[in-house]
């Protein structure tokens, strides 16, 4: 599971890092608010850690922005005891958890545990994209015209879509659309794309799925 | 009584052996090109009298040769039924360049299915004898859908709400759709021999 870690405070983001690596994460960590952006903006992460007292963009304001592009991976928000308007304002702002320093590791180990839990759970009814919407009850996959997507398909279709505008390779679908699935492989997530192309050309859909050869696909609107 | 096509009907026999001919030229020459053939079924008929008079009566025309030749454009109708929904969009091309022929109109229910989410290319062309023929072009599963849907419609009698059968052939023809889009993603991997990684 891949998390980016934004703290500040070099020896704190050390040791956070290496006791997230020890759990077996997958952990990206910078040292400020727009190296956070940046790589958020870039990579699909399964959870954020953001420190909010950060020189640049401060961690309010990197989850601002990556909530107005849509992106819904779950944030936890490590602020200082004081910070209660923070902390509120924060919540407010789309961040799913805090955490006020100092803080036990345990304790951040299972707010981590807690929040990457949630989004697996996390689903809108209805994701759009472009023309597009993607019914989560009936597995529509709608524009000008409509197609029943298979389970599979849906949730490939939905993570693109979270994801829309980032490239995800193919290890990265694997682990999240086919995780439960041994028998899995590279291919089968190319044969799936290979139908969501299709099914977004019948459709009509003002968005494709590009691909870079045999390495990572991406939903963009065209 | 007079037939309803006056003395055309002859004009419009030839008319209907010329295109099916036509058709199962472009048939027979994919097949020797590509060792597969395009299409599964071909249908054809010419409209009988009491359904070409219940249909000019249907939208107020006077029952004569000039209504059900010039103003309906169905007196010929064929279908041409397919395996996949490339081959449909195939045969679609060759019968708009088939000399002798123009198409008149042209309605795609497959990229913009109807709201019951009925399936099929419509053509309708007029051959230089002036004779019009409406040309329906579908997938197997499309073709099976409209004939259920076909049924529902004309059946007094339905075991159930309508409601609930209408929504649920709606879903079929959607889950329909998108099941002969994977297979033709199939066939193309099966006999381009392309790489499944792209």
């Amino acid at each position: 599971m891949k998390l980016l870690l934004a703290e500040d405070t070099s020896d704190l983001n050390r040791a956070i890092t290496a006791i997230l690596q020890h759990e077996h994460y997958e952990v990206t960590s910078v040292l400020n608010g727009t190296d956070a952006l940046r790589s958020i903006l870039e990579t699909p992460y399964d959870g954020i850690i953001l420190d909010i007292m950060m020189p640049g963009l401060s961690g309010l304001e990197v989850l601002s922005e990556l909530r107005a592009h849509r992106i819904t991976t779950p944030v936890l928000l490590l602020t200082a005891k004081a910070e209660v308007d923070d902390r509120v304002a924060g919540l407010d702002a789309g961040a799913d958890d805090y955490l006020t320093k100092p803080f036990a590791m345990k304790e951040l180990l299972a707010r981590v545990r807690s929040m990457t839990r949630r989004n697996t759970l996390f689903a809108d009814d209805e994701l759009h994209f472009s023309n597009l919407s993607l019914h989560a009850e009936s597995l529509a996959l709608a524009a000008e015209n409509t197609v029943r997507l298979s389970k599979k398909e849906f949730e490939l279709m939905k993570i693109l879509i979270l994801n829309a505008g980032r490239p995800l390779d193919a290890d990265f679908l694997l682990s999240h659309v086919w995780k439960s699935e041994p028998e899995a492989s590279k291919d089968t997530v190319w044969l799936y794309v290979s139908y969501l192309k299709g099914k977004l050309r019948a459709v009509s859909a003002k968005a494709e799925i590009t691909v870079k050869r045999g390495d990572s696909c991406t939903l963009k609107e065209l | 009584m007079n037939s309803i096509y006056g003395t055309h009907r002859p004009e419009l026999e030839r008319t209907r052996d010329f295109l099916v001919d036509q058709i199962e030229a472009i048939r027979s020459e994919t097949k020797d090109r590509t060792g597969q053939d395009p299409i599964e079924h071909l249908l054809f008929r010419i409209k009988s009298e009491e359904s070409m008079r219940e249909k000019c009566i249907r939208k107020g025309l006077p029952e004569t040769p000039e209504s059900a030749l010039s103003l309906i454009y169905d007196a010929i109708g064929i279908r041409v039924v397919c395996s996949f929904i490339n081959d449909v969009y195939m045969i679609r091309d060759r019968i708009a360049a088939l000399p002798g022929c123009r198409i008149v109109k042209e309605k795609d229910y497959i990229r913009k299915a109807k709201p019951n989410g009925y399936r099929s290319y419509h053509m309708i062309i007029q051959t230089d004898t002036g004779i019009y023929a409406e040309i329906q072009l579908r997938t197997i599963s499309m073709d099976t859908w409209a004939a259920l849907e076909h049924h529902m419609k004309y059946k007094k009698k339905l075991n159930g709400n309508l409601e609930l059968l209408t929504s649920e052939l709606k879903r079929c023809a959607d889950e329909l759709a998108s099941t002969d889009l994977s297979m033709q993603t199939l066939h193309d991997l099966i006999y381009d021999e392309g790489d499944i990684t792209p």
